[in-house]
């Protein structure tokens, strides 16, 4: 049985890019672990990179933990984007009228770094 | 001359050859070697030996008639004084035989060591003394010294020649036992152990009479010296004392594991609290004991160890005390029943009375706990004095029998004092019990003051979920609702879902609405959420506009309010109904037509998210019988066996509802269906349903 509320978190640096891997779930339980999984990532001041690709379902607080970071990087003026996950998440990126925010996401295979992290 | 038969003396000789083959323990021995010197030769003799290291020590002493004990054991604690020119001091000092045939005043001036000492030889009452040197492989080994007088005899120079045979039968005997070098040696070296020794020792001959104790045993015992416990009547000591087992019983000598091993048995160390009568100082002691056989099995001794273990049972007690009182403190948030338990805790071992006070609002102080010891409380004295001056102090008092400490947060006024008392026990308090007092103290005040906050937060939180539903929906003309709602986690917890139906200029708004985040803050969020939806929406009667207000709301707030709200404004004119809807950062609502549901609305931001937001209408024609239902994403994110609810389940649930309450019963059924463990998120439904032109009349109001 699969639970939810399970989240495992993996921080990379790719060049001067921090890419923070989710798998699992980002939720009410979850998201704690995922914020400071983003701060350790926003520590070392280049590029901030949130990979969804494994992640089987995320809930608005998940939203509201990307787009609390999306100003914050519009504020403080580094580059903050989301590899997009499977259909389930991101149909909540189209229900928070995000789908269409280009800036917001970025192809993980054209990480500016020695041939992407595809 | 010691009058007496040539025959008599050698037969003494041969006696001490006997004694002193080697198969009796060294006291007995010495206690027989004098045996026989007293009477016979002496009314009063010592004997001593002296270790190679020049270590004096007096082994035996033994004298004949009345005072006797008490003579003896003043003669067992004598030391030689070394610049002494007659007697003892000059025998060990030259080697030499001294004889003192008219023993003056002036001679017992010069040995002895102060005025009691002088007071304690005069009442010998010698005539005559004589001190010899025992050689042994050309070494001073010992010395045995010999008075006469109460029995009417003198020496003579004959007699110092007997006694010289004498002391040389008495020093090879010792010798070739190896008793000197025992006595010297090893003993010495026991002695210098047990006297350096933490704990007590004290040792008992077969009679039960106390014939050792290390000075950790006078301390342990409270009295001033070691002697004091050698000299005490076997069983007087335990007079001096209320002993206790740890369960607090009363325990006799008899109990105790000296006596147990005394009487033949096996004791297992012992934990007892030694109360001291006279002061009411208080020590766990832990008590061993163990035989010693003599060469035939006999019990020829009992040595008792006995250790302090005050510091580490206090330490315990209290390390027990406080996380038994920390548990009750923390699991139940009724704090006069977790008071109470902690001040039963306290008595089980600390004290004898407890009782916690707290402020009452005429700044008085009420009690609202006591333990007592014996159970019942004595009406006792009116000693809160001391309370009173804690939580004026805010300093934990110690007086003697009484203790105070405030019950107080860090850095915060005393709300109310722990006070203990000692009644009936002796015991008085001590440091130790005050830093308990104050960590209990600290405890306690913490659990009443989470109590009261979470008294208060149930109450603002019960008030709040109360405001955040309508009491019942509204009846709109032309149209059925039915709402559900359930919040997550514990019931006195406000969840951020909400949902309202209100009447706007031109018609009826209706919205669910799904704020991030839980607890408190969601709380309040959730609540500005609707009634700024209300207010606005009454006030501008447009979806959009409505939502723009709102949005401009949260972001007036510090950080992020996110908010998700789908709105539908209902619109009934000519019997052409019409709901315009929006969305935003919420889920589609779900249009039933003959029984069929499909989404509806265009998906925009969050409210809160951005300044500025296009939120987007859409206008839904509503048939008779047509159903629009809301929903918050806590129905689609429904947590089952290995999924979510999810949309289309959502749609395939609501597929064929007849009604707006059929709606929802089917969304709430099929949602509990599937749902595994505790539900994460709050739910919250509201169905509108379009009446046919039959049930409109009845609707009409």
């Amino acid at each position: 049985m699969r639970r939810a509320g399970h989240l495992s978190l993996e921080l990379r640096r790719i060049g001067e890019a921090s890419v923070v891997s989710a798998r699992g779930d980002i939720d009410l339980s979850t998201v704690a672990r995922a914020a400071e999984a983003m701060d350790a990532a926003r520590a070392s001041r280049g590029s901030v990179y949130l990979d969804l690709r494994e992640v089987g379902f995320m809930d608005t607080s998940g939203l509201r933990l990307i787009i609390e970071e999306q100003q914050r990087a519009v504020a403080s003026g580094y580059r903050f984007a989301v590899f997009p996950g499977p259909p389930k998440v991101q149909r909540l990126f189209e229900i928070a009228g995000l789908a269409g925010d280009e800036r917001l996401f970025a192809d993980p295979a054209r990480l500016p770094s020695a041939g992407g992290i595809g | 001359m010691i009058p007496g038969h040539e025959e008599d003396r050698f037969a003494l000789l041969a006696s001490i050859d006997e004694v002193t083959d080697g198969t009796v323990l060294l006291g007995e021995t010495v206690a027989r070697l004098l045996e026989y010197v007293v009477p016979a030769f002496a009314d009063v003799a010592t004997l001593d030996t002296i270790s190679p290291q020049g270590v004096f020590r007096r082994i035996g002493s033994r004298v004949e008639g009345p005072g006797r004990e008490e003579l003896e054991k003043g003669l067992l604690r004598r030391r030689p004084i070394p610049e002494a020119p007659v007697g003892l001091p000059a025998a060990l000092a030259s080697g030499e035989s001294q004889l003192i045939e008219r023993v003056t005043e002036e001679d017992l001036r010069a040995i002895a060591a102060d005025e009691a000492d002088f007071e304690l030889l005069r009442g010998l009452e010698l005539r005559s003394m004589l001190d010899v040197p025992l050689l042994a492989r050309g070494r001073i080994v010992g010395a045995l010294a010999c008075g006469v007088g109460p029995s009417g005899r003198d020496y003579g120079p004959e007699d110092l020649r007997f006694a010289e045979v004498l002391s040389g039968r008495l020093a090879l005997a010792l010798d070739n036992a190896g008793l000197s070098a025992a006595v010297s040696g090893l003993e010495q070296r026991l002695e210098a152990t047990l006297t350096n020794l933490a704990e007590a020792v004290i040792v008992r001959d077969g009679t039960a009479k106390i014939v050792f104790a290390n000075p950790a045993a006078a301390r342990l015992l409270a009295v001033a010296s070691a002697d004091e416990i050698t000299d005490a009547v076997p069983g007087s000591l335990m007079a001096l004392y209320d002993v206790f087992d740890e369960q607090g019983r009363r325990l006799e000598l008899s109990d105790l594991p000296s006596a147990i091993v005394a009487r033949g048995g096996e004791a297992m160390p012992l934990l007892v609290r030694n109360v001291i009568r006279a002061t009411g100082e208080q020590r766990w002691l832990l008590h061993k004991a163990t035989p010693v056989l003599g060469r035939d099995g006999s019990l020829a001794m009992v040595v008792s160890v006995i250790e302090d273990l005050t510091e580490v049972k206090r330490a315990e007690l209290a390390q027990r005390l406080l996380a038994e009182a920390g548990h009750v403190l923390s699991s139940s948030l009724d704090y006069h029943q977790s008071l109470q338990r902690v001040a039963e805790l306290t008595v089980s071992g600390l004290a004898d009375r407890c009782q916690v006070l707290l402020r009452s609002d005429d700044d008085g102080l009420e009690q609202v706990a006591v333990a007592h010891a014996e159970g019942e409380v004595p009406a006792g004295p009116d000693d809160l004095g001391v309370a009173a001056e804690a939580v004026e102090s805010a300093e934990a008092r110690l007086a003697g029998r009484v203790i105070a400490a405030p019950l107080a947060l860090a850095g915060q006024p005393p709300i109310g004092a722990i006070f203990l008392a000692m009644d009936q026990s002796r015991r008085t308090f001590d440091e130790s019990d005050l830093v308990l007092a104050r960590e209990l103290g600290q405890r306690a005040a913490i659990a009443v003051e989470n109590a009261r906050l979470y008294a208060e937060r149930s109450e603002i939180a019960a008030t709040l979920q109360r405001s955040l539903l309508p009491p019942e929906l509204p009846a709109i003309p032309g149209f059925r609702l039915a709402g559900f709602y359930r919040a997550a986690g514990e019931q006195n917890e406000v969840g951020g879902d909400f949902y309202d139906a209100f009447e706007v200029r031109g018609g009826w708004m209706v919205v669910v609405g799904d704020v991030a985040g839980r607890g408190a803050e969601a709380a309040a969020l959730t609540s500005l959420s609707r009634y700024t939806l209300r207010t606005a929406g009454k006030l501008l009667g447009d979806p959009v506009a409505t939502l723009e207000q709102l949005n401009a709301a949260l972001r007036q707030g510090t950080g992020l309010s996110l908010v998700s709200v789908c709105c539908a404004l209902l619109r009934d004119v000519d019997d052409d109904a019409k709901a315009e809807l929006v969305l935003a950062g919420h889920p589609p609502a779900l249009h039933l037509r003959d029984g069929r549901p499909e989404p509806a609305g265009v998906f925009a931001p969050f409210l809160g998210a951005y300044e500025r937001g296009e939120w987007t209408p859409v206008t839904v024609r509503l048939e008779p019988s047509d159903q629009l239902v809301l929903y918050t994403d806590g129905v689609i994110d429904t947590v089952g066996e290995d999924e979510r609810f999810g949309e289309d389940r959502l749609i395939a649930a609501l597929r064929g509802a007849s009604s707006a309450g059929d709606s929802v019963a089917r969304i709430e059924a099929a949602v509990r269906g599937f749902a595994r463990g505790p539900q994460a998120d709050d739910i919250a439904v509201i169905a509108v349903e379009r009446l046919s032109g039959a049930g409109r009349v009845g609707q009409q109001p």
